[in-house]
């Protein structure tokens, strides 16, 4: 269990992170998210007990990162962000003095640095010098490194960062066959790579958390558009349904291109404060009373992109209403 | 333990697979070397290598800063200190492993130098006194352990190891200055700190073949200090 209660950091005047709690448990891969400078890293150091926080408590495997901090990091495997590594060691040597940091036994440490090599397709490169090897390796060395004890929770800052198409895909693989028994906390800036990996997403923006549950949970309900098709009879009248779609309350954006069919195609985007409504009946009314022939009507399901902005729009419209109040008092 | 050595070898190893170690050892087998070619190795010289011991404090002055420069401020640079501190290891056994892997990387590099001592005795006659030669490799190796822990302490201050070397550096020189030149002209009250941290005094008496318990006593706290500060503001990072 990943148990993080209340969690608050500041630096100076600067509040990186403001109350955050969640909690994880083994099997799930949670994927944080966050603008740039949200506090992402922030929590993530406080998770593996780099920073102590201010406020609050963390637990990792029921032992406090603080009070108990040595035994805590026992039960965690870290890969910081660009995976820092001593340059002049070969991924070998490097894995042989990590497994010595954690007290591994001599008899059990060259089979656990052999798996680890192997788990992270390091065959090839275990006994050149990491000066030498490519961001993309260097990124599995920090990743064999975090794997080699065998950790109940693991903690990757940007696993797939430098990584080429073909090894996110595997990453992707290792990361879902290594949450079988574990807790996997991990952030990226590639939305679509957390939707398809992790089972729980967690986002933090301005140091606090604005959304914690699973993709399926926090999208339900939530729209990205609408496609529309219909037949195009003359620029006329599709200028008159373009009027009489935006005059939908919640419409946004209207985007009409032609299909190579000769109809018309529009994806239709409801502004933040409606995408949780159905616009599906208003925009089939509009088709009916302009008297057009639809093909298809469908609503999008929103993507994890399209959840993040509305998030961070949220938070800077709040920002923006609390700027604007002691103005209106004056 | 095992942590501590492991830490303690990694550095060690470092050391020597990096050009700075390599130059560092050059320059003090160099400096060494031409003391002992123009002051030593003379017809007519005593068979002693007092003067060796005795100008050490400022053969290492350049030497060992080079080389405890790196230890922390390599860490802070490069980001490596977050994989090592959020391993279960205490900050303590962190600072203290560097430190045994600089002092063992300087106790290596002054090996060579027994090349000398071997010369006097193979040409000498009568052949040197073994004592003083045993008390001034002594005084070496306590040199070369305060030295490692004042560049230690600064590594642990700034990611720039160029500041850590030059804060090393300025702060052995005055250390130096001010207990030789400076005592002179220091007021009354301040001449017995000063003699109480005088290096230079210490090593002439251990290159005599006089090993006094109290010269033992300061090189080893003072280090010990060093050590303890290293430790603390590496713990004050975490807090910062």
């Amino acid at each position: 269990m990943l148990h993080v209660r209340d969690v608050s950091k500041s630096f100076g005047r600067f509040h990186a992170v403001r109350g955050v709690s969640f909690a994880l448990e083994p099997g799930e891969i949670a994927g944080m998210l966050g603008p740039n400078g949200a506090g992402k890293t922030t929590t993530i150091r406080m998770i593996t007990g780099f920073l102590p926080p201010d406020a609050g408590s963390i637990a990792i495997a029921g032992r406090d990162t603080v009070t108990d901090s040595q035994n805590a990091r026992r039960h965690l495997g870290y890969l910081p962000e660009s995976a820092p590594l001593y340059t002049e060691m070969t991924p070998r040597s490097y894995l042989d003095f990590r497994a010595r940091l954690y007290n591994t036994p001599r008899t059990e440490r060259k089979p656990a640095i052999k798996a680890a090599i192997d788990r992270c397709w390091l065959s090839d490169v275990a006994d050149r010098r990491i000066a030498q090897l490519s961001k993309g390796y260097r990124q599995r060395v920090g990743l064999a490194a975090a794997l080699l004890h065998n950790p109940s929770v693991l903690v990757l800052d940007e696993p797939t960062n430098a990584l080429d198409p073909t090894q996110v895909r595997e990453m992707r693989r290792l990361i879902t066959e290594l949450a079988k028994d574990r807790i996997i906390l991990l952030s990226s800036h590639i939305l679509a790579e957390v939707e398809l990996t992790c089972t729980r997403i967690i986002v933090i923006i301005r140091g606090a958390l604005r959304a914690d549950g699973k993709p399926s949970d926090l999208l339900e309900g939530k729209s990205a558009g609408y496609r529309v098709e219909w037949k195009s009879v003359s620029p006329e009248a599709d200028g008159r349904l373009a009027a009489q779609l935006h005059a939908i309350p919640g419409v946004a954006t209207i985007r009409q291109e032609p299909t190579l069919d000769g109809w018309s195609a529009a994806t239709i985007e409801p502004a933040t404060s409606a995408s949780t409504l159905d616009l599906r009946e208003p925009i089939a009314r509009a088709l009916q009373s302009s008297g057009t022939l639809v093909r298809t009507l469908e609503r999008q399901r929103a993507s994890l992109e399209r959840l993040f902005v509305d998030l961070v729009e949220d938070v800077a419209a709040d920002d923006d209403l609390a700027r604007s109040q002691p103005r209106s008092g004056q | 333990m095992t942590v501590i050595l492991a830490i303690a070898r990694r550095e060690l190893s470092s050391l020597f697979r990096i050009p700075v170690g390599w130059i560092a050892i050059a320059l003090y087998l160099f400096l060494a070397g031409i003391v002992f070619a123009y002051l030593i190795f003379n017809p007519g010289q005593p068979a002693t290598l007092r003067p060796l011991f005795a100008i050490s404090a400022w053969l290492l002055l350049p030497v060992a800063p080079a080389i405890s420069m790196r230890l922390v401020s390599e860490e802070l640079r490069s980001g490596t200190i977050e994989p090592l501190m959020t391993a279960p290891v205490s900050d303590g056994a962190v600072i203290f492993g560097k430190y045994l892997g600089a002092i063992a990387f300087l106790a290596l590099m002054l090996i060579p130098t027994v090349l000398h001592a071997a010369l006097l005795w193979w040409f000498a006659d009568p052949a040197p006194d073994m004592g003083p030669i045993l008390a001034g490799y002594l005084s070496l190796f306590l040199l070369a352990m305060l030295y490692s822990a004042v560049g230690l302490w600064m590594s642990t201050l700034t990611p720039n190891q160029t500041l850590a070397f030059l804060g090393t550096l300025f702060f052995l020189l005055v250390l130096l200055l001010a207990t030789t030149i400076g005592f002179e002209y220091a007021p009354s009250w301040l001449r017995p700190v000063l003699a109480h941290a005088a290096i230079q005094t210490r090593l002439v008496d251990f290159a005599k073949g006089i090993i006094d318990t109290s010269h033992i006593v300061f090189f080893l706290s003072a280090s010990t200090l060093f050590v303890t500060l290293s430790v603390f503001t590496l713990e004050s990072r975490r807090w910062r």
